[in-house]
């Protein structure tokens, strides 16, 4: 199988034109999506990787959709910023591009919102190989299409993304975490809904099944243990409580979803009401559910058929990362006429993988 | 009457509106420069109702645009002469308010104040507040994906707005989204909004609800000049602080909203600049204290802190009355909408200020600073021969120069009719073209709000003497 | 917004006109707060709406007959005044409006009759009082008539109170720290004469002393906002004249005579008498307001605790922006409970001769209202003009709920002489 490796967005539009299938692929962090299939041409945009601005006041940078997240990450941390969006694997070589193309957001998305909501601008490469741009490059737009957006969970079907602009902002000056264990699965659950509704400002609020809480708060020292206590009065009981180095290497290991477990990994798109029925039909699979209960990674080990109809049955979509498949979409279908017609739009000739959405 | 309007009579015994005295009053949205006598007027009160009239204007080749509240400030609901106007005022019932998932399903005419009173009840509330709140709808939040004073924190429409049920512009229905907060594949929902109508009708919108902070802290400060006001915003970015809200009004905006609301704003103040945390007691209360710090030191000769929630409001309030208080400085008005980069404010606003000296017309600023969102308000009057040429020319400069900053030509507002010759500043052609096969994939007829967004062959900036469709009685600009 | 009204062609209201025209920004500010609008959902039966219909009439765009339909549904509520940032007079340029177009539209014989017996009877005592009784005489027949005839059966009361003319002087209860003029109303002093004696026994109480000049007429509120502009001079002039004296301030306790009397400089635009009507508006206060200015005598505890909704009379909170004053005096009454009404800026639909002219929207308006108060639970309702007074208690009533309406004075009045306020009734759950 061949690849490209181009390094300059002319280089992409030529590779689109001159290849009639095509997949691109950041840093493979998610195999079951950046493996060429068939007769595609694996195109690799590593190679096309840098931030281009940045300027910490402004709370935006724009990099080549082949940078990897850590580089970025380690540029904003410099000067006390973040991705509010928490991207996954970030250690694992996740690019920027592939984390837009795949729409994989982390547990601290709770606090801000997720890549969708920080995505600001984009310059991509249609299927007629010409070279696009939406958005733009200041923290607020609303000129044209919002065509950002539109990429977010397009798994490279409407154009190889080339350079992003993001909104970032402050990382908070401390954090903590709070582990609580409840003696059931509905109580956890009470808990996680009163705390989704109450002003707690929480930067991560994960359910860890059979029945934990995993809750990290953010913001200025000096309010931080103050919160804390509140927090516990606010549960009406105590928990256990992770703060400095060791706190930062809990993230960092929740961030690779890899170590979930072995198997198949999948994200799967809920709402918190699913989660009692969904809990019960999937036995041992290692999981979490992150963002109050609105999303949920799982490792899985059963012949993925059986997943794709536990999801069905529950009425939700879901994306396999990792693993070998024909197919990477599972459950639900959620897509109609509008996005046919969009995508055959970008795309006229089919040169990107398309991923029939599941029936 | 032909049989095409027979026919929509029939579709509509109780929602059609056809006769001058009716129409006339459909001719503008906000943006009074432009007006165009529609066809007709249909006021569908369910989405099957608008589905009809969606595949009446398919079947006979009628270009539509579907209306709120009429409150754009761009000409986004400005009639296609000759097309129907969708009226969606009538479709104003809260569907279903779940405090526990913390959604409310509502249709498209319903307000945007009202989703965050139906909400208070259980502490929570619909975070986007564009300073027409009480009056603009929800369809037309979504449609121009609006924004407020509290949209550097938690984002614009876009990023509350869940699911929604849209009639195509074939008539056929799709639903976009979901109810959760994370989606797989396309975000085919993300394009949908902010799409100036011109992708489909919004029936039935699902929006998320926030908890309500728990705390407030505003502060309004005083300055002796706008550079100073926009320094200290760049100060409160640098300190790490991240407020809810920066706005900043210039001494004609605060002389409007005295005038308007009687606000109590230090009258004599060149710059006021409202600040604004949210969220935890604890935290508020510490960050409040960094902020006094900031603020001490950005040269503000007077500095208050709203002592209660209505004194909190009493700000707000001038704030938020300044667009419309501005009528009563001036007979006209043109409003921008340009964003910079946050660091060129201090820049741009100079630059405005020579181009209003220039032109000798008065410009007003009050405008989202935490977002560089600028809202220039440039009065005219338009007895006065070439007043409301001039006033076009100069908001196309303030534009331009937004584009040249590296901003943008509109942040809230939308490109509508008013901003579509400015997109080839901001977009390539191809950037465009891609843009309109989207368009023409959902809508071949180009139907939908035709001639909006998209340069036409005939759009030529209004600053270039009498507008083309102007010239052909299309359109009239009073 | 621009316009080409050519105020020389259309006399001296021309420049009120165009100068409200030119305020108005299109902003919709206005809609959630028009009545009509909120019924109708039609942008021409918003005041944005009008304004524009008002506009293109008087540049000669469009004919009067179709914009009549719209303007005629406005209440003149003056909701709309309230709600804009820009500061558009629209009192001012609809009631302007109307005496322009009065003379030049057309109305079916059976509507100028209608209109005819309407001003010819409501603004004088004698007369209203001599049709309200053929009125309820008639109730039997209410089937039968067309349906602008049958909502003002709906409103007269069941028995109409005696009368007694009011003295034309009433001395103040122990020092005397103010002397008064007051306009007695016209319909009220038919329909619910209570409310001038309350506002006498108060007053002097307060050691106000009361002056009634007995020349006094119909304010011409509702001529003037029915644009039947020299009606509204003729009864104005008379007034001017009953006015005349010293009197510091002369009191009213009914918002549409009061806002009627604000409006005489309006109305003398133009005549000679222009100065002295400047004059008298500014004397001229609502009751509420006096009475928090003169700083209320002490007020002793009502027998038990009442819940009271505060219903604002457009007249009052839109055309005078008095909206606190009546709250103050009800909240100095030890055992009131004050609640407020949900859109409780929204017109309740009477509006002077709305009610009988256009009998739907009225009563879409009054039900919305009186569902609103029930909904805060109120054992009472407390407003200030008869209007409203007749409005509230027939939809109350219709709704089979009929808690009792009371004008401010009157609870006051009730406070002041120990009476139960309102027939013991058990709470509202
Ligand atoms: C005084 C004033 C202050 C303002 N302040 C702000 C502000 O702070 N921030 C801001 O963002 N905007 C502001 N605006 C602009 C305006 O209020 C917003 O654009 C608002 O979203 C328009 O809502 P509307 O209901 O009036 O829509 P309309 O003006 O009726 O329509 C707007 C657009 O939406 C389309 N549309 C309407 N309903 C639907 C639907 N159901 N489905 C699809 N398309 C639809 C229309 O075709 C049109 O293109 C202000 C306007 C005024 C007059
Ligand atoms: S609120 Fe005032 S300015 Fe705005 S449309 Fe209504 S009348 Fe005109
Ligand atoms: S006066 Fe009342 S009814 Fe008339 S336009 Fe104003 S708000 Fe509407």
């Amino acid at each position: 199988m061949s690849s490209l490796r181009p390094t300059h967005p002319k280089e992409v539009q030529e590779a689109v034109r001159s290849h009639p299938r095509l997949l691109p692929r950041g840093g493979g962090s998610k195999p079951a999506l950046s493996t060429p299939r068939e007769r595609q041409v694996a195109l690799e945009l590593i190679g096309l990787s840098g931030v281009l601005e940045y300027n910490p006041g402004e709370y935006v940078v724009v990099a080549r959709a082949g940078t990897p997240l850590s580089e970025l990450e380690a540029l904003l941390k410099a000067h006390g910023q973040y991705l509010p969006f928490d991207p996954p694997f970030a250690r694992q070589g996740a690019t920027l591009g592939g984390t837009v193309a795949a729409g994989l957001s982390g547990p601290m998305r709770n606090r801000y919102g997720g890549v969708r909501d920080f995505i600001l601008g984009v310059e991509f490469v249609d299927g007629l190989g010409n070279l696009v741009r939406g958005g733009g490059k200041v923290v607020k737009n609303a000129a044209g299409f919002d065509l950002p957006k539109l990429m977010v969970g397009s798994l490279g079907r409407l154009g190889v993304l080339t350079e992003l602009a993001f909104k970032v902002f402050p990382y908070p000056k401390a954090t903590a975490t709070l582990e609580v264990a409840f003696p059931n699965l509905g109580e956890a659950l009470e808990a996680l809904y009163r705390l989704a509704a109450s002003p707690i400002e929480l930067y991560a609020l994960d359910l860890v099944p059979p029945s934990r809480l995993v809750l990290r708060l953010g913001g200025l020292p000096e309010a931080l243990s103050p919160r804390l206590e509140r927090l516990e009065r606010f549960l009406n009981q105590q928990g256990e409580r992770l703060q400095g180095e060791a706190e930062e290497a809990y993230w960092e290991g929740v961030n690779d979803l890899g170590r979930l477990g072995e198997g198949y990994l999948v994200k799967v798109a809920l709402t918190p009401r699913r989660i009692p029925t969904l809990e019960a039909r999937l036995g041992a699979a290692p999981r979490r559910y992150m963002s109050a209960g609105h999303l949920l990674y799982l490792a899985w080990n059963e012949p993925l058929e059986a997943l794709d109809e536990a999801l069905r049955a529950e009425g939700l979509p879901g994306l396999v990362l990792r693993g070998v498949v024909a197919n990477p979409r599972i459950g639900l279908n959620l897509e109609g006429p509008f996005g046919l017609k969009v995508t055959a739009a970008l795309d006229p000739q089919g040169r990107f993988e398309r991923y029939a959405a599941p029936n | 009457m032909t049989p095409a309007l027979r026919e929509l009579e029939a579709l509509f015994p109780r929602g059609l509106l056809r006769q001058p005295g009716e129409l006339v009053a459909y001719e503008s949205d906000a943006l009074t420069a432009f007006r165009a006598r529609p066809l007709a007027v249909v006021l569908p009160e369910s989405h099957e109702e608008v589905a009809a009239a969606v595949r009446w204007c398919q079947k006979h080749r009628i270009p539509y645009v579907a209306r709120g509240s009429g409150t754009s400030l761009s000409g986004g609901s400005l009639p296609v002469e000759g097309g129907l106007v969708i009226g969606l005022n009538r479709m104003n019932k809260l569907l279903r308010l779940d405090p526990k998932e913390r959604i409310a399903v509502v249709q498209p005419g319903f307000i945007n104040l009202q989703v965050s009173l139906a909400a208070a009840p259980y502490s929570l509330y619909y975070a986007p507040d564009p300073s027409s709140q009480p009056v603009s709808t929800i369809g037309g939040n979504l449609a121009f994906n609006s924004g407020g004073a509290h949209c550097l924190k938690y984002g614009m429409t876009s990023n509350h707005v869940l699911g929604a049920r849209v009639v195509l512009p074939d008539g056929e229905t799709a639903l976009l989204g979901s109810e959760s907060l994370e989606g797989i594949g396309p975000d085919w929902l993300g394009l949908f909004v902010g799409s100036e109508g011109l992708l489909g009708i919004a029936t039935e919108v699902t929006l998320r609800l926030l908890p309500r902070p728990e705390a407030y802290h505003t502060v309004l400060a005083a300055y002796d000049t706008l550079e100073k006001a926009g320094e200290a915003v760049a100060a409160v970015v640098a300190s790490g602080l991240l407020p809810g809200a920066m706005e900043i009004m210039d001494s004609l905006a605060i002389e409007a909203a005295e005038a308007a609301v009687g606000a109590g704003y230090p009258r004599e103040a060149r710059a006021l600049l409202i600040v604004e945390l949210e969220g935890e007691t604890p935290q508020v209360e510490a960050e409040a204290r960094h902020l006094e710090r900031v603020i001490r030191d950005s040269g503000a000769y007077e500095v208050r802190v709203a002592q209660s929630e209505a004194e909190r409001m009493k700000i707000w309030k001038g704030r938020k009355a300044a667009f419309s208080a501005v009528g009563r400085l001036s007979p006209d008005y043109i409003v921008q909408d340009g964003v910079v980069p946050r660091s060129k404010l201090g820049q741009a606003l100079a630059e405005i200020e020579r181009l209003s000296e220039r032109y000798g017309l008065r410009v007003a600023n009050v405008f989202h600073a935490g977002d560089g969102n600028l809202h220039p308000l440039i009065l005219y009057n338009g007895r006065v021969a070439g007043e409301l040429e001039r006033a076009e020319e100069l908001a196309g400069e303030i534009l331009k120069l937004c584009v040249a900053l590296g901003g943008s030509i509109t942040g809230e507002h939308g490109v509508g009719m008013e901003k579509r010759a400015y997109m080839p500043v901001m977009f390539t052609p191809a950037d465009l073209e891609a843009m309109r096969r989207i368009r023409r994939a959902i809508d071949p007829l180009e139907l939908a709000n035709r001639g909006k967004m998209f340069p036409g062959s005939e759009a030529k900036p209004l600053s270039h003497g009498p507008h083309p469709l102007e010239k052909a009685g299309v359109i009239a600009r009073e | 917004m621009q316009h080409r009204i050519d105020p020389e062609k259309i006399g001296p209201q021309g420049e009120v006109m165009a100068h409200a025209i030119e305020a108005c920004v299109h902003c919709g500010f206005c809609l959630p707060a028009c009545p009509t609008y909120q019924v109708l959902g039609e942008e021409m039966d918003s005041p944005r709406g009008r304004i524009f219909l008002m506009k293109e009439v008087l540049e000669g765009n469009l004919s009067l007959e179709e914009a009549q339909p719209y303007i005629d549904k406005c209440l003149g509520c003056l909701g709309c005044v309230t709600a804009c940032p820009s500061g558009v007079p629209y009192g001012e340029l609809i009631t302007s409006f109307r005496a322009y177009s009065e003379p030049k539209r057309w109305r079916s014989p059976f509507q100028k009759v209608f209109r005819l017996g309407l001003q010819e009877t409501l603004p004088y005592p004698a007369r209203f009082r001599a049709a309200a009784v053929l009125g309820r005489l008639a109730r039997p027949l209410k089937p039968l008539l067309p349906p602008a005839l049958r909502a003002p059966l709906e409103l007269l009361p069941e028995a109409l109170p005696p009368t007694k003319p009011l003295p034309a002087l009433t001395p103040a209860e122990g020092p005397r720290r103010s002397r008064v003029a007051l306009l007695a109303g016209c319909a009220q002093q038919v329909l619910q004469p209570g409310f001038n004696w309350a506002t006498l026994r108060v007053l002097a109480r307060n050691g106000v002393e009361v002056v009634v000049p007995q020349n006094q007429v119909c304010c011409g509120a509702l001529a003037l906002h029915t644009g039947e502009r020299a009606r509204a001079l003729h009864l104005a002039r008379k007034n001017l004249e009953a006015f005349a004296g010293d009197y510091d301030t002369i009191l009213t306790n009914a918002a549409g005579c009061g806002s009627g009397l604000k409006e005489y400089p309006l109305l003398f635009r133009g005549e000679p008498e222009q100065d002295q009507a400047q004059r008298l508006a500014e004397k001229v206060k609502d009751i509420s307001v006096f009475l928090v200015e003169l700083g209320l005598k002490e007020v002793p505890p009502l027998p038990h605790p009442l819940r009271v909704a505060y219903h604002d009379a457009c007249h009052l909170a839109h055309a005078q922006g008095v909206r606190n004053e009546p709250r103050q005096l009800l909240r100095s009454i030890p055992g009131v409970e004050l609640v407020e009404i949900p859109e409780g800026e929204l017109c309740c639909g009477s509006a002077g001769t709305y009610n009988l002219e256009q009998p739907h929207i009225a009563a879409a308006l009054g039900e919305r209202k009186a569902r609103n108060i029930l909904a805060t639970g109120a054992q009472a309702v407390v407003t200030g003009n008869i209007g409203c007074f007749a409005q509230i208690e027939a939809h109350l009533k219709k709704l089979g709920r009929p808690i009792p309406v009371l004008h401010t004075i009157e609870l006051l009045d009730r406070a002041y002489t120990g009476q139960a306020p309102v027939p013991a009734a058990p709470a509202d759950p």
